[in-house]
């Protein structure tokens, strides 16, 4: 089939940062130097190409971008500078933008209004929210539940969970759509759910970013995994024991609020060094930054942070400055986890385990296809 | 002729012990009658050196034959001025270091060199320049274009007189005509004025050059530091006396009209390299078509060159003027979609900044063979391509236009094709016979108008460049001092034009100091010999002024040879090429090989001790066995080696002299020529080769095997397989068996 030669595409990317490809000249040390590509998965050169001939629907379905981690070896030996690790994040962006079919993604990543808008929004109405609907203000000593009633917050925070599960669940089925759809593969249902070990292993381990030369990131992504991992369970773990939205806390040995502090810790050393880097530019990874990055980090930051504050006011049995840090843990929560979750950076969180799963799904096709196609050449041959 | 010679031995390096030098003394003093022998342990150390000075100081010895090391060494060393005659006899390298010492063999071998070596020392004479009154030292400079101007500035600037003949009414050539240049300082991507204005401006300023625009060459009589100029200019014609010529005239776009199979002519939006810059500098880019602007440009390059049909070379500047013209168009609206088509994207040096830089404009590159180009609705293009990177074919439509990057034809192509065969006079009608020596190719240009015997333009070597050999000499053409610059001579960029034209000009400039101090220009600089002819010994058989491969004899009505000694580059083909032996050098003639061939001993047959004699050029041949000397390889005690200038010179007579004395046989080590040669007088070796296929007769008269004379083309990294070459000869001579000359 020919290719049409789209100079739109081009165009198109260069809002999500990937302007750069049409530097490349195609020299090949990129994917000679790259970690985790392979001979069926080759990249990030074979998509600079993509890039400049403008073939978005060899990029739509492509698995690829999701397989690099941005380890940025590619870009430190580019003899172009064509920043091959950059090109690939912004076909990640841009492939982000196109499994959510809200149109909500394009919106946060090719406009800093609707950026704004959007996160304005979420952050001012949850902030009247409890501004209007918090129950009576204790100010002699702490008395969180008192003011954030867990009846009401709990419930309210399922629902908020759910829709995002949802909305996130249903991006993925187009992502699958996109991948695998055009093979039409068959399997049965076993297979589906025998391989979501790989999902889980991928999901909680990030094994494939130990691939890169540099064993750090690593460590450093999955004490903020590990973060985030624990801070959702003791978030649902509260419902039943009761450590956090309370007004009798428990004693400071309390095993949720130890998990919590280490969480709370891994989380801010991970994000502040990930602002640091990105400030300084040193790495690959953080050279180049997209808008949406910075509104990641600017939202996760705070939030975590506020979450500290709420912890120590609390500690302190200051009343009203942990009813004030409450909210605005919530006002930053709430864009952070709506926006990013489903339509932004952090729905990789599930990308990348999906696409491994996906290709783990075509292997286990192609391996069930290939005995009947040997019966059938032999029938031939016959 | 050498008054007194005297003979040092030298027992350094070895010599003394491996070979017998009393012996040796002995040939000098018995059989040549020489009273001054002398051994010195290191003849090239202060006192060895002292010792033959106070000799020619105290003496009176004008005449020194030095047995040691190779003439190619120690050359400062053993330099006693011009009027001493210094022979120096290779017993080191091409002796002991590739014979065994000690050896009875290897002591004949050094006894028959020496012998000749003294011979060659008596028939040599001091050689007197050829110096010429009142030698003009003007450089004519044809062209007026960015290489023309540059070569007249140098020189200008190295204060010698400059006239510049240009033929149209301004100056500047192409440069002139280009919208915006590149720039040539960091970062070398830029897109600047050109500057061929300011080069113009400070050529006017310079008080020494005349510059005649309108102008031509309408003929050009005379060698280097005579030449007579005839131009017609705007007001009647001049004659200028000129000492060097430098060429310029640039080359021309390839015609586009050939290039149909790209849509040119067929496609009103298919436009040329010459065009798309015209429209940039009407600071308009549009389809010819319906005068709308254009949004999306491809550009296919190399547009007829590289192709056998039409140019098979590569014209070296299109991928780079295509790179600008692409930034025009950036420049202009970054949102037009440019894309270009190439084979190989040739953007050498500096033109990488360049190409990175339309890269990061957006410009969309496709590497593809066999690009096919259509018109769709609205005149609008479709290319459609192989794309090699995705391996599949692409298309790219909705085009306005398309730019085909045309190359180049030098102007020395241009006009009627005339093809003169070395041979024309003798090989008529029997070509089959023998190999033939490549015709020369010129074109009727009406550039240079020279009144040479051997055409009005310069030969080309390929394609109608007129170069003479692109690697070893790039700017000599087959004409001395008159030399190429810039796209006349190959096909280059603008920056190697202004390195070529400075390079142009010194180059003159070293043909005008050579040439008044009598001396050859090149290859053979500061050689002082030059052919004379005795014309009572000449019979008009016009083999000299045939043969001569740098057009350096004309012919008087009677078709007696007319030298030029400054035309000459000293090969002496015409010495070899002369059946009358009427041609000589003072130091090298056909005498003194001749009797330097019958001072080797020819031992009886029964002794069983062949001898071969090797005539060796002394540009790569004779360097290779040096060579062969240093990494210590054995070679064939048999052979005796003469060098000769160039196997050009090599005459007839002397195979009849050698085969005649009872020498077994005679081997010719000469460089590689035909299509690909490395001559360095160009023809020279196959001149040679063309000769050796009449020595058939002579060998016939003397009912001689013509095996037993052989030539090799040997380059001087060949120099590992001289063993085995010589080897091989000597088993065939073995085969044919003993000379039966031998004794009589
Ligand atoms: S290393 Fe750079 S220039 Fe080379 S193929 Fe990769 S991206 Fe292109
Ligand atoms: S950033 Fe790393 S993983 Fe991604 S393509 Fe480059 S080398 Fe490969
Ligand atoms: S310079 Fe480029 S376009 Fe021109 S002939 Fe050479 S390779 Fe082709
Ligand atoms: S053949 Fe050689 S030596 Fe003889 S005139 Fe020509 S250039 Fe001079």
């Amino acid at each position: 089939m020919a290719v049409r030669v789209n100079p739109d595409f081009y165009r198109k990317l260069k809002k999500f940062g990937g302007q750069s490809a049409t530097q490349c000249f195609h020299c090949g040390n990129c994917t000679v130097v790259c970690p985790l590509s392979t001979e069926e998965y080759q990249f990030p050169r074979r998509f600079m190409r993509y890039v400049q001939l403008g073939m978005e629907e060899k990029i739509k379905h492509s698995v690829e971008p999701w397989l690099c981690y941005y380890c940025g070896d590619c870009q430190r030996l580019c003899p172009r500078q064509a920043n091959p690790g950059e090109v690939m994040m912004a076909l990640r962006r841009y492939l982000t933008t196109t499994y959510d079919w809200t149109g909500l993604g394009r919106l946060l990543y090719t406009s800093n209004f609707w950026k704004l808008f959007f996160v304005g929004l979420l952050f001012f109405v949850t902030l009247w929210v409890v501004y209007t609907f918090h129950g009576p203000v204790v100010t002699e000593h702490v008395e969180l539940e008192t003011f954030a009633p867990a009846h009401i917050v709990h419930p309210v925070g399922y629902i908020f969970g759910t829709l995002l599960a949802v909305l996130l669940l249903s991006n993925v089925y187009r992502m699958y759509k996109f991948i695998l759809g055009p093979e039409k593969i068959s399997l049965p249902a076993s297979v589906y759910l025998e391989e979501l070990k790989t999902l889980l292993l991928h999901f909680f381990t990030q094994l494939r970013l130990r691939m890169c030369t540099d064993k750090s990131r690593w460590i450093k992504h999955w004490l903020l995994m590990s973060g985030y991992f624990i801070a959702f369970m003791l978030v649902n773990i509260d419902m039943v024991t009761r450590w956090s939205l309370t007004n009798e806390p428990p004693a400071w040995w309390h095993p949720a609020k130890l998990l919590w502090t280490y969480a709370t810790f891994a989380m801010l050393y991970a994000t502040t060094e990930a602002i640091i880097g990105r400030l300084r530019k040193k790495e690959p990874i953080h050279q180049f930054s997209h808008s949406t990055d910075w509104m990641f980090l600017l939202l996760l930051w705070p939030t975590i942070f506020t979450g500290l504050l709420v912890r120590i006011f609390m500690e302190a049995d200051l009343a009203l400055p942990t009813y004030y840090a409450f909210a605005f843990h919530l006002a930053f929560t709430v864009p952070l986890l709506g926006l990013e979750v489903p339509f932004a950076k952090w729905s990789h969180l599930a990308y990348r385990p999906f696409a491994l799963y996906f290709i783990r799904l075509r292997e286990r096709a192609r391996a069930m296809q290939q005995p009947q196609m040997a019966t059938e050449a032999e029938a031939q041959s016959a | 002729m050498a008054k007194k010679i005297a003979v040092y031995l030298c027992s350094g390096c070895g010599l003394g012990e491996g070979l017998n030098l009393e012996a040796l003394a002995k040939v000098a003093t018995k059989e040549y009658k020489i009273e001054l022998v002398k051994t010195h342990p290191a003849l090239c150390s202060a006192e060895g050196r002292q010792l033959i000075q106070e000799d020619i100081e105290k003496e009176g010895v004008d005449g020194v034959v030095i047995a040691g090391c190779s003439p190619r060494v120690n050359t400062e060393v053993f330099d006693f001025g011009p009027n001493i005659i210094v022979e120096r006899v290779n017993l080191r390298e091409q002796g002991i270091w590739c014979h065994p010492p000690g050896d009875e063999d290897t002591q004949m071998l050094a006894e028959d060199q020496l012998r000749m070596g003294i011979v060659k020392a008596k028939d040599a004479q001091v050689p007197e320049p050829y110096k010429v009154e009142e030698i003009s030292k003007t450089i004519l400079v044809i062209g007026g274009g960015l290489a023309g101007i540059t070569a007249a500035l140098e020189a200008a600037k190295a204060n010698y007189p400059v006239v510049l003949v240009e033929k149209n009414e301004e100056l500047g050539g192409w440069a002139a005509r280009l919208y915006k240049q590149v720039t040539l300082k960091p970062p070398y991507n830029q897109l600047e004025e050109p500057d061929i204005k300011d080069r113009i401006k400070a050529l006017q300023e310079k008080p020494n050059v005349k510059i005649y625009t309108s102008a031509k060459v309408e003929k050009i009589s005379g060698a280097p530091g005579l030449f007579d100029a005839t131009i017609s200019t705007k007001n009647g014609t001049v004659t200028e006396r000129v000492g060097a010529i430098i060429l310029a005239t640039g080359a021309v776009p390839y015609d586009a009209s050939k290039l149909e199979h790209l849509g040119f002519g067929r496609f009103p939006n298919v436009i040329t390299t010459d065009m798309l810059e015209e429209m940039a500098r009407q600071g308009k880019f549009v389809r010819p078509s319906d005068g709308k602007e254009a949004k999306n440009v491809a550009f296919i390059l190399c547009a007829g060159s590289r192709d056998p049909e039409h140019l098979p070379y590569c014209s070296a500047s299109c991928c780079v003027d295509s790179l600008r013209q692409a930034l025009y168009l950036k420049e202009k609206d970054p949102d037009t979609a440019v894309y270009i088509f190439y084979r190989d994207l040739r953007a050498p040096g500096q033109h990488e900044y360049l190409y990175k830089r339309v890269q990061e404009e957006g410009v969309i590159f496709f590497r593809s063979d066999n690009t096919q180009i259509e018109e769709g609705s609205n005149n609008r293009l479709v290319i459609r391509a192989k794309d090699v990177l995705v391996n599949e074919e692409v298309i790219v439509e909705d085009l306005d236009l398309v730019v085909l990057a045309t190359g180049m034809v030098p102007t020395t192509a241009l006009g009627e094709m005339i093809v003169v065969g070395a041979e024309e006079e003798e090989e008529k009608g029997k070509k089959e016979e023998g190999p033939l020596v490549r015709p020369d190719v010129y074109f009727r240009c009406d550039l240079l108008n020279l009144e040479y015997r051997q055409g009005p333009e310069l030969p080309t070597l390929k394609y109608g460049f007129p170069d003479s050999h692109f690697i070893c000499f790039p700017y000599e053409t087959r004409r001395t001092g008159i030399y190429a610059a810039g796209t006349v001579r190959a096909p280059m960029d603008m920056r190697t034009t202004i390195v070529d034209a400075t390079g142009a000009a010194l180059k003159a400039i070293q043909c005008l100091e050579l040439t008044a101090q009598g001396m050859a220009v090149h290859p053979r600089s500061l050689d002082t010999s030059y052919p004379e002819f005795n014309l009572t010994q000449c019979t008009q058989c016009k083999r000299c002024t045939v043969e001569c491969p740098f057009g350096a004899l004309n012919e008087d009505e009677k078709a007696n040879p007319l030298p030029n000694p400054t035309r000459c580059r000293r090969c002496a083909t015409c010495m070899g090429a002369c059946p009358q032996r009427a041609i000589s050098f003072k130091n090298y003639n056909v005498n003194m090989i001749g009797n330097m061939v019958k001072a080797i001993e020819v031992p009886e047959e029964d002794e069983e001790k062949p001898r071969i004699v090797v005539f060796a050029c002394e540009n790569d041949a004779y360097p290779a066995l040096d060579m062969a000397g240093m990494k210590r390889l054995q070679l064939s005690p048999w052979i005796r080696v003469i060098p000769l200038r160039c196997l050009g010179s090599m005459n007839l007579i002397w195979i009849a002299d050698a085969l005649a004395k009872g020498i077994d046989g005679v081997l010719l080590l000469g460089c590689k020529h035909g299509e690909d040669y490395q001559c360095h007088f160009v023809k020279g070796s196959e001149l040679c080769n063309y000769r050796l296929s009449k020595i058939k007769e002579t060998l016939d008269r003397l009912a001689l095997e013509s095996d037993r004379v052989r030539m090799v083309q040997v380059e001087i990294m060949d120099w590992h397989k001289l063993p085995e070459i010589i080897e091989d000869f000597a088993k065939r001579l073995e085969e044919v068996g003993p000379n039966p000359y031998k004794g009589f």
